[in-house]
């Protein structure tokens, strides 16, 4: 006789989370070198018009088809998959310097100061991130959008960042750990050493995902990228007139930015994907 | 026993694990009777739990099981689907968080028995309280309208128990259900048991890694060791050294019993290491400061002294250790460690005065369970001493091998400890930051007999070779005797008493001593039957 399981299979659960996990990876790695190869791989620098007769359908001479202007989509969705990630890239480190540094070092704070900053964050992180990104693009310049997008996703990462602090230093390790003597700024810097030891990764892949859904639309909304340096935002936003006739002309670029954040929240282990 | 219906017959059973090269369960047999008692007695990993699991059908789908059970008789078929053959309740331990942290204690149970009983929530309901009202000692009612983090461990452990009498169950399964708990509610719920199975008929298979628990049910004991059986019988009979297995032998053995005697080490009379003076833990601010120190609690630990705080929880000596340990400012009263005034020090000079001090716990989650073995020993000495990589490393291995964790790879992480090496390498920790006191809460809590056996001999070690006083937290004597030479008997945040352990255990003034005392005392002796004495 053989009795066989009743219990979830959560280790299945597991595996299939790690495998989505390591696909996201793969497909990040991907991407990079496709940025990284972009003036290799496209046929045409970015921008130039005219490289074939306007709007042709995707056959073997262009790949993606060509657009309203006669540029080659193809080389376009590189480069402007190449404006892209490199723009999320700078916002992601921001984001993460001045939000998720921020918030693990506010939690250390005396209990007001904390308090205030904790509140602060909170009422900042409750205002939707597209709308604090347009509000500081509005402040500065067009030129300074990935700034702008990285201290709009700051709030979430600073809230994020400051409750697990929190927690740590609640815990009943961190307890031990004073009662032995381990004075606040050691059991500080062990923290921050596991915290980014074990989830900086983790936290950049999901924030390189929110900041790309907000400097793309902030692009499509002709807030952010600067012609001739297009981002995929604004590259779609440029093929409305045409998108009902020529539908490659959108979908490729879409398709790539869809990409993008789907790599980057899997990655991230589909957890709050917004969530910077 | 043949005379009564057979209720569950598990015949040379094995259950072997694709990732475990021994079998959990190596042809292991057991039949158990309508209304009878037996408990599975046996260290960690001896397969106990897969038995529970076995009858409960809980098995992970990676068991791979082979042998017949029979339920009433009937061999079973069908073990995924359909309706289970007997009504069995399971009785977990509070301590493994069986309930979710996000919902009311009552509505969780409630559902339970209603699930099980197939009755509307208001009927569970009504048959919860019920139930309740029948266990002499236990909470009422509105004590559960909370979430488990608000409740205590010995709350929930009742409610557990009056959610599977609820159940009018025919069989119990028991899962180190009093295990974590102090001796007094551990007798107390066991008791309340035993009563409820007198008046419900039900039969009790108990997965236990304490003695003391298997005594006070009275039933049948099957030793467990690597998934078989060692050997079975009753309490009595295991317990005498003519009649038991050597394994058994050993593990009785380990039982530490209180003496009345007086103990050779003589008490240390040194100079004062710690005095604390008027503590009153009562109330959060005094109003007559200078009466309500003449009240408090005052004492002096000698250096190499052992002082042990014994009491129930809630009595007040978690919090003296807090005060005394600086993570908490008492209101009133003084603590004075090595002639300083803790109350007069900022949060950063008590840091530096804590490294004369160290801490071991019972708590499983007291380590970092990101640090390494390696990093976690080492702590305390980059941290305080500031030592080269080399000395670092010399005071790690002379550490980890004393406790006994040296066969680990350093790079281990604490996560995948189990819990008896958990507390070694907290013992590891201490030895390496030579304190003048440690401070220890619970040392023992929830190991099995061979473990804590091992663990008190680590400490006495420690003791010894290191020389720190000691300052035990525990409700239980066994453990206040084997590791102090006077204690401290707590009572509602109040010393009731105070002395040499031997002399209290001799002549308890109090009765709430005498009730700490008698909860730990090993059960009544029986007059074995003679055959079973000579076999």
């Amino acid at each position: 006789m053989s009795v066989e399981a009743l219990a979830p299979p959560r280790v299945a659960a597991m595996r299939l989370r790690a495998v989505l996990r390591a696909l996201g990876w793969v497909g990040l790695a991907v991407t990079g070198v496709a940025v990284a190869l972009s003036d290799f791989l496209a046929q045409q620098p970015a921008g130039r018009q005219g490289a074939g007769p306007v709007l042709v359908p995707p056959s073997p001479q262009f790949v993606f088809g060509t657009d309203l202007l006669g540029r080659d989509v193809l080389s376009e969705t590189l480069h402007g998959l190449d404006v892209t990630v490199e723009n999320a890239l700078i916002a992601t480190g921001i984001a993460i310097l001045a939000g998720g540094l921020l918030g693990y070092a506010a939690a250390r704070l005396p209990a007001v100061p904390r308090a205030v900053l904790r509140w602060i964050a909170g009422v900042l992180s409750a205002v939707p991130t597209l709308l604090l990104a347009l509000l500081i693009i509005a402040m500065v310049s067009r030129e300074f959008a990935a700034l702008a997008a990285g201290l709009a996703a700051a709030p979430l990462a600073f809230v994020r960042a400051f409750d697990r602090a929190r927690a740590d230093e609640m815990s009943t390790h961190a307890e031990y750990a004073r009662a032995t003597g381990i004075s606040p700024a050691t059991l500080f810097r062990r923290d921050l050493i596991y915290e980014f030891r074990n989830n900086f990764l983790e936290t950049a892949a999901r924030a390189l995902a929110a900041v790309a859904i907000t400097l793309s639309t902030a692009s499509f909304l002709g807030f952010a990228s600067v012609p001739p340096h297009r981002d995929l935002g604004l590259m779609i936003a440029a093929s409305r007139a045409s998108y009902l006739t020529a539908w490659w002309t959108a979908a490729f670029p879409a398709l790539a930015l869809l990409l993008l954040i789907l790599f980057a929240r899997l990655a991230a282990g589909l957890d709050e994907g917004e969530r910077p | 026993m043949s005379e009564t219906a057979k209720l569950v017959e598990l015949n040379e059973v094995s259950i072997a694990r694709t990732a475990r090269a021994e079998p959990v369960l190596d042809r292991f047999s057991l039949s158990i009777a309508e209304g009878e008692t037996v408990v599975l007695l046996g260290e960690r990993s001896s397969g106990k739990d897969s038995v529970l699991r076995l009858i409960e059908r809980t098995l992970a789908r990676e068991n791979e099981v082979t042998g017949t059970i029979v339920y009433r008789g009937q061999p079973e078929k069908a073990v995924r689907s359909g309706k289970r053959p007997l009504r069995v309740a399971h009785l977990p331990s509070p301590s493994a968080r069986p309930l979710s942290p996000d919902a009311k204690v009552s509505s969780q149970l409630v559902r339970v028995i209603a699930r099980n009983l197939s009755v509307p929530r208001a009927s569970a309901r009504a048959e919860f309280k019920a139930a309740l009202g029948r266990l002499a000692g236990a909470p009422p009612f509105e004590t559960f309208e909370n979430k488990p983090g608000e409740i205590d461990t010995v709350s929930l452990a009742w409610a557990l128990l009056a959610t599977a009498m609820a159940q009018t169950p025919e069989l119990v399964l028991a899962d180190h259900a009093t295990g974590d708990l102090g001796p007094t509610p551990a007798r107390a719920l066991t008791r309340a048991l035993t009563a409820e199975q007198k008046r419900l008929g039900f039969a009790l298979l108990y997965a236990a890694n304490q003695i003391n628990v298997a005594g006070w049910l009275d039933g049948r004991i099957v030793v467990m060791r690597a998934g078989r059986v060692v050997e079975e019988g009753s309490y009595e009979r295991l317990a005498s050294p003519s009649a038991a297995h050597s394994y058994t032998m050993t593990m009785f053995r380990t039982v530490a019993k209180l003496s009345g005697e007086k103990p050779l080490r003589t008490i240390a009379r040194g100079e004062a290491l710690l005095r604390v003076q008027g503590l009153d833990l009562t109330a959060k601010a005094a109003k007559d400061e200078r009466r309500a120190m003449r009240e408090g609690i005052t004492f002096e630990l000698r250096r190499g002294a052992a002082l042990a705080l014994v009491g129930e929880e809630g009595s007040g000596r978690r919090a003296l250790a807090r005060a005394v340990l600086g993570l908490d400012r008492p209101p009133v009263g003084r603590v004075v460690l090595d002639a300083v005034d803790l109350s007069v020090l900022s949060e950063t000079m008590i840091a530096r005065l804590r490294r004369r001090m160290t801490f071991i716990t019972g708590a499983d989650d007291a380590l970092d369970p990101r640090m390494t073995l390696w990093d976690t020993v080492d702590e305390p000495l980059r941290a305080h001493l500031k030592l080269s990589r080399d000395m670092v490393a010399g005071h790690r291995e002379s550490a980890l091998k004393r406790v006994g964790l040296a066969s680990y790879h350093g790079s281990t992480p604490v996560s995948a400890l189990p819990a008896f090496d958990k507390r070694r390498l907290q013992v590891a920790r201490a030895m390496v930051s030579a304190p003048l006191l440690a401070v220890i809460d619970e040392p023992l809590r929830g190991l099995d007999a061979f473990a804590q056996a091992l663990l008190r001999e680590l400490l006495t070690d420690f003791r010894a070779q290191e020389g720190p006083a000691f300052l035990v937290i525990t409700s239980d004597f066994s453990v206040a005797q084997a590791l102090a030479d006077e204690a401290m008997v707590l009572k509602d945040r109040h010393v009731i008493e105070r002395g040499p352990i031997h002399e209290i255990l001799r002549a308890p003034k109090e009765a709430a001593t005498r009730a700490l005392i008698d909860a730990v005392a090993p059960p009544a002796p029986t007059p074995l039957p003679k055959a079973e004495a000579e076999g």
